[in-house]
């Protein structure tokens, strides 16, 4: 047998996680199990019974969770947040974030007493509402949600307007709308990578969307793709963005190109290479002259 | 103006049709995608300025209509009232189209549409062959009006039948639908008026209808069109179906990648409510009904009818286990109605000539008309609407005029994503929902894509596995895995590592799919492949056998080689190949490095004496 070599994260430590990093650290690595809740366990402790077999979730987790916390290669890293991870395939540094837990966790035993005795968590607490976060046209965004406010869920109609203005989905605009909508960031996330319409990458200067419906397929649109991604490369950076489509309702021209709303019928291979070069070269004049 | 009684809209209706000056010259043009896209604007520019500096502005007009369905020759121009056919129409002529054709009543020859068939010249739209052939209802008025003027739609009748509709009784109407025989047009073919009576029972205060314009279908674009073109018959069915189930809220679906017919839906919605056909108390019939358009966010699978209406409710577009079905349990929990725009634009018709009138269009059990996007390898690419029954080869050859540059047909797919491939000796089954599922494929929405011997049919397979995959919402594992490790399987064999076997499980794996996945998506997934492996299964056996790519398109079974006797030494190749991987000197023959060579296939196109050839396995 190879020689194991080297450390790996598990981020999350409910069953999945537990039970990643008890296969990793049986055949001989090295893991860190990290959560950011205070304990091991996730969703999984909190059921009742699980699917299909009407199983005692707790009979099953709890002694995965002690094997995990008593195993020699595997060290717990609870109430840590991942702060970042950098590097590639086989060399990371990863960062994490060790939140205070004011317990000697060595000493501690889990008996529960602190908690029950403590005389602040009788206390009701009311969480302040945080201010608003910082987001660019915030008055044009106010819009946004309130020219659907007839819709009992407008997410996908508000992000459609953010994206027409934009044409991508900024970071800064998706926690604004999370604050003001009152829903967690996750959710929105999910909507805009579900949706095709939807990117979370900006735009290159020219954007060049690449017709793969059926009848230009057909006619060779992938080829065409192949050659727009590698002009594009060439090019490098923010100058040309490639999407693909699923037909345009201009079969007739096709294969098709589309540059920043322009629309290229029939294009060949070596078309492609003449429009984008000439955009790209033309980008390029221009950036010397500034 | 605001119409308070039917009598209001129809003394409306004789002062518009009376005021008509039939001999006021008219030059339509289109304003479809396709043509909009072959650069119609400029044209329309072009007319306009032309117009403006004859000072001809009030003697002849200008109408902007949406697609009539020959887009292969666009941009469309037709001069009324001789209906002067000219297509591909340029900028340049337009001077001596309105001082020759439109003030001077003649003909410019050179400008007409030449008939491949005959080579003779086609002077009205009407003769063209492609159109003669057809048999229009919904697309009939499409080259005639604007969509954006409500008036010319009630110019042609329009909204009589939603009077007369409130003259019968919602039993009469679904009676009269079910009656008619129309099956939806979205791709299930369920019979409509069966669907409104489901709809009908159902118990609930709020009920909704909902328009699915989510057309995902690669390729075709005949719904686009309609909305487009003719918006009101849409917004006429829709109301004329909400007053027979009892719906007050209807909603479009339409995706945001068709911005042109989001927008003139939404001007059309506006136009109907302030002409009182949409709103409370509608022409004085004490019905209530508004309309509301909701755009996708471009996902194929919304337009699956439970996940349609999870994307309407904000969620993630997943579909649902039905039943419950919409009739009972549908948008916000309440009875819905769902039907395709085509089939909404049929019901006025319907209501309008009666149901024994559409009855008599079709088949024995497929009864009216079906438009279908008639695209690929084919010389008439467009929107073609003829009788549900009409063969294949009526579509392709009559009206479609055959494929291009003489190369040979190979096979037609239908139904999109969902269909199958269907080859020379099925030709003459007529296009009908029970006919092509025989064959192995379905009606679907009406995509009809050509193809010709350069086509590769496993490529064609991989293609459809591919975009169902990336599709595929990934609710249901079947689909999810099925469709990957399909798409692994026909991979391997386009680079000529897959074996014989392995056919074998793929259509093990297909019948997985088709069993246990929940939605139409995953359960339809693998016809693309079944049928080409039913009908060209030896295309497989030449990509496992013999690395052979039969059609020459899979790009690890081919090389490009020059022929030394045909070239030139021109360089054109050396100096457009974008690895360098073509040496030679200047007026000697060059030699392409095997070695180097990514086949893009830049050398092919460029080269102008046919010396770049293509090979594949077993040629040398
Ligand atoms: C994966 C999938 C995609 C569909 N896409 C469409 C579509 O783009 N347009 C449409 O009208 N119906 C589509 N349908 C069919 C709808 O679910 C539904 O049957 C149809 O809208 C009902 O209308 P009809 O009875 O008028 O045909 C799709 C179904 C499936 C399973
Ligand atoms: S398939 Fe490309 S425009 Fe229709």
């Amino acid at each position: 047998m190879s020689e194991k070599v080297g450390a790996v994260m598990v981020v999350g430590a409910g069953i999945s996680g537990i039970q990643s990093a008890l296969d990793l650290a049986d055949s001989g690595f090295k893991v860190y199990l990290v959560d950011s809740k205070p304990s091991i366990g996730g969703l999984m402790s909190q059921l009742d019974k699980t699917f299909p077999t009407n199983d005692c979730s707790m009979c099953i987790e709890a002694p995965k969770m002690v094997d995990a916390g008593r195993h020699q290669n595997i060290e717990l890293l609870t109430y840590s947040e991942l702060v970042s991870v950098e590097g590639e395939d086989g060399n990371f540094h990863a960062k994490i974030l060790k939140k205070p837990r004011s317990v000697d966790i060595d000493k501690c035993t889990g008996c529960g007493l602190c908690t029950e005795n403590c005389p602040i968590m009788l206390k009701i607490q009311i969480p302040e509402k945080p201010p608003a976060p910082e987001v660019r046209d915030r008055e044009l965004i106010d819009g946004f949600i309130s020219e659907h406010a007839d819709l009992p869920n407008p997410l996908i109609q508000i992000l459609l307007d953010v994206s027409g203005k934009y044409s991508y989905l900024p970071r800064d605009v998706l926690e604004y709308l999370a604050f003001r909508l009152e829903i967690p960031f996750s959710n929105i996330y999910r909507i805009a990578t579900f949706y095709k319409s939807f990117s979370l990458e900006k735009r290159g200067d020219y954007h060049v969307k690449v017709c793969l419906g059926t009848a230009c397929h057909v006619r060779g649109g992938s080829r065409v793709l192949d050659k727009v991604r590698t002009v594009a490369d060439i090019y490098g950076g923010d100058t040309f963005s490639i999407e693909t489509v699923n037909c345009l309702g201009a079969c007739a021209l096709g294969p098709i190109i589309v540059v920043n709303e322009e629309v290229h019928g029939h294009v060949t291979i070596d078309g492609v290479d003449k429009v984008m070069n000439e955009l790209g070269a033309s980008k390029a004049e221009g950036g010397e002259e500034e | 103006m605001k119409f308070n009684t039917p009598a209001e809209l129809e003394s409306h209706t004789k002062k518009l049709v009376d005021s008509l000056d039939p001999n006021k010259p008219v030059i339509i043009l289109c304003g479809g995608t396709g043509c909009v896209a072959s650069k119609c604007h400029d044209l329309i520019d072009a007319f306009k300025e032309e117009l403006a500096s004859q000072g001809l502005e009030d003697k002849v007009s200008i109408r902007i209509t949406g697609c009539h369905g020959f887009c292969e020759k666009g941009p469309l121009v037709v001069i009324h009232p001789e209906k002067v056919f000219y297509p591909m129409a340029k900028p340049k002529d337009v001077p001596r189209m309105v001082t020759e054709t439109v003030l001077g009543k003649k003909v410019i020859d050179e400008l007409l549409y030449i008939d491949p068939g005959t080579g003779e010249k086609v002077i009205h739209e009407y003769d063209v062959p492609f159109y003669k052939k057809q048999d229009r209802v919904i697309f009939a008025d499409n080259g005639e009006i604007d969509p954006r003027s409500i008036d010319d739609y009630i110019t042609l009748e329009g909204y009589s039948s939603l009077v007369k509709a409130f003259d019968m009784s919602s039993e009469e109407i679904i009676e009269e639908v079910t009656k008619s025989g129309l099956k939806g047009r979205g791709g299930a073919g369920f019979p409509t008026g069966v669907k409104w009576g489901f709809a009908r029972k159902a118990e609930g205060e709020q009920k909704y209808l909902i328009c699915n314009a989510d057309e995902g279908d690669p390729g075709a674009y005949m719904d686009r069109s309609v909305l487009e073109g003719n918006p009101h018959s849409v917004i006429e069915g829709m109301i004329i179906g909400a007053y027979a189930i009892g719906a007050s809220q209807g909603i479009a679906y339409v995706r945001s990648e068709y911005p042109l017919a989001v927008d003139n839906l939404d001007i059309a919605i506006k136009q109907a409510r302030e002409s009182g056909f949409l709103g409370e108390n509608i022409l004085g019939s004490g019905f209530d009904f508004d309309l509301k358009i909701y755009k996708g966010a471009g996902a194929f699978v919304c337009g699956e009818e439970t996940a349609l209406i999870a994307s309407i409710e904000g969620r993630p577009g997943e579909p649902q286990q039905r039943p419950p079905f919409p009739a009972e349990s549908g948008l916000w929990g309440c009875p819905t109605n769902i039907n395709n725009v085509e089939t909404w634009s049929n019901i006025p018709h319907i209501i309008k000539k009666g149901a024994d009138w559409y009855a008599d269009i079709g088949t024995n059990d497929s009864k009216g008309s079906k438009i279908f996007s008639l695209v690929g390898k084919i010389t008439n690419v467009g929107l073609v609407e003829v009788p549900i029954g009409t063969t294949l080869r009526t579509v392709i050859y009559d009206i479609g005029g055959g494929i291009p540059d003489g190369k040979k047909f190979k096979a037609v797919q239908t139904g999109g994503p969902s269909g199958g491939c269907i080859p020379e000796e099925h030709l003459d089954t007529p296009i009908d929902y029970k006919d092509l599922t025989a064959l192995g494929s379905i009606m679907g929405s009406g995509g009809l894509i050509v193809m010709d011997e350069d086509t590769c049919m496993v490529d064609v397979a991989k293609y459809f596995i591919g975009f169902t995959l990336d599709e595929s919402c990934g609710k249901c594992t079947s689909c999810r895995e099925g469709n990957a490790r399909m798409l692994e399987i026909l991979e391997d064999i386009t680079c000529g590592k897959g074996t014989i076997e392995s056919l074998d499980l793929l259509e093990e794996l297909s019948q997985y799919v088709k069993d246990s996945s929940l939605c139409g998506l995953g359960k339809t997934a693998p016809n693309p492949v079944l049928t080409t492996l039913m009908y060209f299964r030896h295309e497989y056996e030449a990509h496992i056998r013999d690395h052979a790519c039969p059609a020459k398109v899979c790009k690890d079974l081919i090389w490009f080689e020059i022929d030394a006797e045909k070239c030139t030494g021109c360089t054109a190749c050396a100096r457009k190949c974008p690895v360098d991987a073509i040496t030679g000197e200047k007026k000697e023959a060059h030699v392409v490095n095997q070695d180097v060579c990514t086949r893009c296939g830049t050398c092919y196109q460029v080269c102008k004496f046919d010396s770049v050839q293509v090979k594949t396995g077993g040629d040398n």
